[in-house]
């Protein structure tokens, strides 16, 4: 081999690794990093700031439906309605109320109409002294058994709360009792959770008794 | 008399360069291929560099440290930033440079008996500060704890049963506790992150080199880093910024809770609040003696996490008795 045809066989071998590294790196053959799980949007429900339920003060002030309000499109004036108890002592309810839970009060302690309702005026509520207020004011009526709780609450302690810190910027959104408890059954109602932290290696965390450790 | 002189014996210019250092045809266009080549892989192998469009402009580059800014640089580097929201999300921000008010020290109090866990605070918090969707970035982490231990170790941020609370347990929202005394302030090399007069500790994003020292200082793993270009989709960008808040990030840069300076600083609650369904979590200024946590840490038995560290936590938890 002569050194001509030498020259030409390192110049010809340049320009095909050349050409092949080329093509390598834009062929990207060293491989990317690993894709990462791909992560589902959060529900929209989990940023909604809405109360869990709708209290008739608010039913009221946003123009929604509050016939069902009104006692006495069915209840006739006048006439006080009979509770009936069972043999366990709890009431039975009628089947107009029979989409209402009767559980406030451990041990059932409170299962009476007519500890909160006014038996006189189905519309109106009374408390135990025979204060009266109506259905879209009944936070005092709640105070009036959960004292500790009331006066949190007149502070801004218990309770939601939205709107501005600085009262001379705007004002606090309060919420009534209600907007969060179900005064027939006041416990808070369980949730659903919000997703997750994303784990960024899902099947070693399940190696690891199900556990991320980090 | 001869022009070339070649020993190669051929005759004349036919076969090799002429004396003046010209070369042939055939040995050029040999030459020139092996160049080309060559010069093709190094592009080549330059090509990732193509992907690297989260550079920053050069204003951003020459841009000073954020207490060094005079009112008129401010303006340009708002300017900057909008205009780079603009190009990348589509929408013209209301972006501004909020200052810390005069008499006023933010103080955030939790409520644990009221906690149920549900997490709302951890998503409202991510579409409030435009934190990066994937890779995942949340400032606040809810730990599920055994009831009667505050054994951090026995905390679980992974729960997912069907409905929350779950009998037995208490839930615990942990995000940054912006100390009186922050250790992460301390560490930072180049004075990226600082407190302000109200108590909130910001970075300034621009500064941050990504060292994460603070990320490491912290003993209530608040601080978060941007290891990969944040993505947030564009209909869900929250336009109402401020620079030391919930601008966009870059890569390589820490971020954390900063009681969402951005509402804050205008009289709001911040975003966790507002959505937390129980009513557990009550902000605002300890300065204030009629304020709600002025009455908590009044009348209720308050207590900070990790007390034995020292960082005088402005974060306060406590159960109604």
């Amino acid at each position: 081999m002569n050194a001509d045809a030498k020259k030409s066989l390192v110049l010809n071998g340049s320009a095909i690794v050349f050409v092949a590294l080329a093509g390598a790196f834009l062929l990207d053959l060293w491989g990317r990093p690993v894709a990462t799980v791909p992560i589902v949007p959060v529900a929209p429900d989990f940023t909604n700031t809405a109360t869990v339920r709708l209290s008739a003060a608010e039913l009221v002030r946003t123009g929604g439906d509050a016939s069902g309000l009104d006692c006495y499109v069915c209840h006739e004036k006048g006439k006080t309605p009979v509770i009936h108890f069972g043999t366990n002592n709890l009431v039975i309810l009628p089947k107009e109320h029979e989409d209402l839970v009767m559980r406030h009060g451990r041990n059932d302690r409170n299962d009476n109409c007519y500890n909160c309702h006014d038996a006189d005026n189905l519309d109106m509520l009374k408390t135990r002294d025979g204060h009266k207020s109506k259905i879209t004011e009944s936070s005092r009526l709640c105070g009036s058994c959960h004292g500790p709780t009331y006066r949190d609450w007149e502070v801004g302690i218990h309770g939601r709360t939205s709107g501005f810190w600085d009262r001379q910027r705007g004002a606090m959104v309060r919420q009534d009792c209600t907007s969060c408890h179900d005064p027939h059954s006041p416990a808070f109602p369980a949730m659903k959770p919000g997703p997750r932290p994303n784990q960024l290696h899902p099947e070693k965390d399940v190696a690891e008794n199900g556990k991320e450790t980090h | 008399m001869s022009d070339h002189n070649c020993n190669c014996g051929g005759n004349g210019s036919r076969h090799c360069a002429p004396g003046n250092g010209k070369m042939d045809r055939r040995s050029f266009l040999r030459k020139s291929t092996v160049l080309a080549s060559g010069i093709a892989a190094i592009a080549a192998s330059l090509a990732p560099l193509r992907e690297l469009t989260d550079l920053g402009s050069v204003d951003e580059f020459l841009q000073k440290h954020y207490k060094e800014l005079s009112p008129a640089e401010m303006e340009k580097a708002l300017e900057r930033i909008r205009k780079e929201v603009e190009r990348q999300y589509g929408i013209r921000p209301h972006l501004r440079d909020l200052k810390p008010m005069d008499g006023v020290e933010f103080v955030y109090c939790l409520n644990l008996t009221r906690c149920i866990g549900c997490r709302k605070c951890v998503h409202a918090c991510v579409a409030e500060n435009n934190q990066s969707r994937s890779p995942e970035i949340q400032y606040i982490r809810v730990l599920k704890m055994p009831n009667g231990t505050f054994d951090m170790e026995k905390g679980d941020h992974n729960y997912a049963p069907e409905t929350v609370p779950e009998k037995g347990f208490f839930y615990m929202p942990v995000q940054c506790h912006q100390c009186k005394n922050p250790p992460c302030v301390k560490v930072c090399p180049v004075d990226a992150t600082w407190q302000e007069a109200d108590g909130i500790t910001v970075i300034d994003y621009d500064w941050c080199i990504g060292c994460r020292y603070c990320e490491a200082a912290c003993p209530y793993f608040a601080r978060r880093f941007n290891f990969a270009t944040p993505s947030v989709p564009k209909e869900q960008i929250n336009s109402d910024m401020a620079y030391l808040g919930n601008r966009p990030r870059h890569k390589g840069v820490m971020e954390k809770c900063h009681f969402c300076i951005q509402r804050t600083r205008e009289g709001k609650y911040p975003a966790c609040l507002e959505v937390c369904p129980t009513g557990a979590r009550k902000f605002g200024n300890i300065l204030d003696p009629d304020s709600e946590v002025s009455y908590i840490l009044k009348n209720k038995r308050v207590f900070v996490l990790k007390e034995e560290v020292g960082t005088l936590p402005r974060f306060f938890y406590y159960f109604d008795v």
